[in-house]
């Protein structure tokens, strides 16, 4: 009688499991149609010759993987995308705390301005590199209007390889900035105020209790946010279409810009792909490192 | 009672359904094309096309930056969702090749307009004596000056770029700058524009275009004397970050008061000349770009419709392309917009529309057909791979532009690259 209780018991979780194991069914479909085929068709790609008007001659292979090797172009976009990501992550999880720290300080009705923060990250991306791209010419902006009338001249920016690549991190610290506030603003929110009340009483400044009471406890979102910045950054694309077409000559061709040069301008799709499947590599490997520096901070 | 009531819900929706009138399918026809006043002014008759054959035109009028990379996925795609496509003419080549576009000799034999299109820009279409495409617009390089500042300093219109340096260094301020050009990289960029140097100090891309012989010969000595010409006008007598120029900050700049000289597509000189659209345009003049050594070579760009291989309706394209180059439809069109760039010859003859360019600018439809009657089809080398090779070049003299790497440096690196685009090593 006990005997078949259990077995009615253990019937019952299995019926359970099995029911939400069906329910992941549709979620696996999707992810197999919209992100496996695409991605194993990519890695296809990557290892034949095929080219957009020549077609392929059949040839399959590691001829592109060699290639990348000796390919200083390449080489370039990798330093370019190192430069961007760098500098646009640390700027927007910095600017992203600090807001974030300055709105939890708000109270009562003026809570609401924070949804002012979050206008930029709803601009879509092409209007704010339009933006920015008028506000980094000297003959379109105002800032450049307002020193003259100082007879100070603003330098441009656009003509040279740092200052184009300034210009992209404003404008990309500029529309992703309220992602890291958002989240960080979440995580403070979680934090108790006991702790701050507990360091106050023990006579902690509050500038030490930030750094050694809540920026511990902020690690793992900060370490989240870093984590998907940086793979976000990996992808830049429309900043540097917009603003710099990868110019001045091709300083600010960024890798996933090279890929679509050597796809869409080359007609090179599979030495394209070669490209895009080395930036997902790099992306894995990086969010595979920070996802176990993650476990290791929050255990 | 509440099934009762569902089940008769769902049995007189039925029944609806079975008496409901049936619409006859209306024939369609998918377009897309890319921004500039045709293309808009075509968008807005849409309708009118209905009216007349009974077919739906779907015209999406998509930025240039994202076209061919949108027709490019569709075309690899197979897809069959495009029925006539925008066919700027140094893409078709390349298009050929890959297979995407299909021939329109027999529609343009049977098309009763095609006596009206002008020869050259029809033309330009026909590869290996097939037509691909009907033109429908042919814009070319011109030059637009400041007739006040010329006065005022008591200099003559640069008839070459070495006069044009001359008086360049004599106008320049730090208030007003003495001409913008396109400098930006990109093949429809910076080199719709240094070729009109180029060519003027007898460069060319390749040793014997016209013979056949496709050996590059980018790094020429008059090739490099353009090239300095060119650098020295942007660095030394353009506005403050003009080595990131588009053909949009020139017109601005020229609408501004911020420069003197605008060496640029017709389209955008009929709008820094337009009374309506700059405050300058009465003291502003119109003449043919600057010559060298080996004459004069308006740059020149024609843009067409063409039928996609994978398009679903082909017919109903053709008779959409006839109606789009008609003359009544590109009247209309010139009257509407800004396009004085028509390629259907007997829209210039309309009286309107000869009043309406006359009031923008008494010169502007000559000087337009000068540029042309001196402009070379193959301004842009007509070859598969140009797109590629433009891009190449243009990032590399932007470079020297943006003194990246010394003039001589970028054209040796162009001549590499061509190379190995081409598959000459």
């Amino acid at each position: 009688m006990a005997f078949s209780s259990t077995r009615r018991q253990r019937g019952a979780t299995y019926e359970i499991q099995r029911g939400y194991r069906r329910m992941i069914i549709p979620a696996l479909v999707a992810v197999s149609v919209f992100a496996i085929v695409p991605l194993a068709g990519m890695f296809g790609l990557a290892f034949s010759d095929y080219h957009l008007i020549r077609g392929s001659e059949g040839r399959f292979g590691f001829h592109n993987f060699v290639r990348l090797i000796s390919d200083g172009r390449l080489m370039g976009s990798v330093y370019v995308m190192a430069i961007l990501s760098i500098f646009g992550v640390v700027a927007q999880v910095l600017i992203g705390t600090a807001v974030a720290v300055g709105l939890q300080k708000i109270v009562g009705r003026w809570r609401m301005g924070r949804v002012l923060f979050l206008v930029p990250y709803a601009v879509p991306h092409v209007a704010v590199a339009l933006i920015w791209l008028s506000l980094f010419t000297p003959t379109l902006s105002p800032i450049n209007a307002f020193f003259d009338i100082f007879g100070i001249t603003v330098p441009s920016f656009l003509t040279t390889q740092n200052g184009a690549m300034f210009a992209i991190v404003v404008a990309d610290t500029w529309t992703n900035f309220p992602f890291s506030m958002l989240i960080i603003l979440a995580a403070l929110q979680g934090i108790s105020p006991d702790l701050d009340e507990a360091a106050a009483l023990d006579g902690a400044t509050r500038i030490k209790t930030f750094f050694y009471i809540t920026l511990p406890l902020l690690m793992p979102a900060l370490l989240m946010i870093t984590l998907f910045r940086f793979i976000d950054s990996l992808k830049h694309f429309p900043m540097i279409f917009v603003i710099t077409k990868g110019g001045p000559g091709r300083s600010t061709q960024a890798t996933n810009f090279y890929a679509y040069v050597q796809t869409f301008q080359n007609s090179n799709v599979a030495y394209g792909a070669a490209i895009a499947v080395t930036l997902f590599l790099m992306a894995a490997l990086i969010s595979f490192y920070v996802a176990k520096l993650n476990q290791r901070v929050s255990s | 009672m509440k099934h009762l009531f569902t089940t008769a819900l769902v049995a007189s929706m039925a029944l609806g359904a079975s008496f409901a009138p049936v619409h006859a399918q209306t024939e369609e026809v998918n377009v897309v094309l890319f921004g500039m006043p045709y293309t808009n002014g075509l968008q807005d008759l849409a309708d009118q096309f209905e009216e007349d054959t009974g077919i739906r035109a779907n015209i999406e009028v998509i930025g240039q930056d994202v076209f061919e990379n949108r027709i490019t996925l569709t075309f690899t795609g197979g897809s069959d969702d495009i029925d006539v496509v925008h066919a700027p003419v140094i893409q078709v080549q390349r298009w050929i090749q890959a297979g995407w576009l299909q021939p329109m000799t027999e529609y343009v034999a049977a098309m009763p307009g095609a006596d009206d299109i002008l020869a050259g820009p029809l033309n330009a279409y026909v590869v290996d004596g097939e037509n691909w495409a009907v033109p429908f617009m042919a814009g070319a390089g011109l030059m637009t000056y400041r007739q006040d500042v010329l006065d005022e300093a008591g200099l003559a219109v640069p008839e070459t770029w070495e006069e044009m340096l001359e008086v360049a260094a004599a106008i320049h301020t730090d208030d007003r700058a003495a001409i913008g050009l396109r400098a930006v990289p990109g093949q429809g960029f910076n080199m719709f524009i240094f070729p009109m140097i180029m060519r003027a100090y007898g460069g060319n891309f390749f040793a014997d275009y016209e013979g056949g012989d496709l050996t590059p010969a980018i790094n020429s000595p008059e090739n490099l004397e353009a090239l300095n010409v060119y650098i020295e006008l942007i660095n030394e007598y353009a506005p403050q970050g003009a080595g990131n120029f588009n053909f949009a900050e020139v017109l601005a700049a020229a609408q501004n008061d911020q420069i003197a000289f605008a060496v640029e597509g017709t389209g955008v000189v009929s709008r820094i000349v337009d009374p309506d659209l700059s405050q300058y345009a009465g003291v502003t003049g119109i003449a043919l770009p600057p010559g060298g050594p080996a004459g004069r070579s308006p740059a020149i760009a024609v843009h067409g419709l063409g039928i996609p291989t994978s398009a679903a309706n082909p017919d109903a394209a053709a008779r959409f392309i006839e109606w789009a180059v008609s003359v009544d439809t590109v009247t209309q069109i010139a009257l509407n917009e800004a396009f004085p760039d028509f390629t259907t010859g007997p829209v210039a003859d309309n009286p309107e529309v000869i009043a309406k360019y006359a009031d923008v600018h008494p010169d502007f439809l000559a000087m337009r057909v000068q540029a042309l009657d001196l402009a070379i089809g193959h301004y842009r080398p007509l070859i598969p791979d140009w797109p590629s090779l433009g891009q190449a070049v243009g990032e590399n003299i932007n470079a020297a532009v943006n003194g990246l790497m010394s003039p001589e440096d970028a054209l040796e690196a162009a001549e590499q690259e061509m190379r190995d685009i081409l598959g000459l090593y």
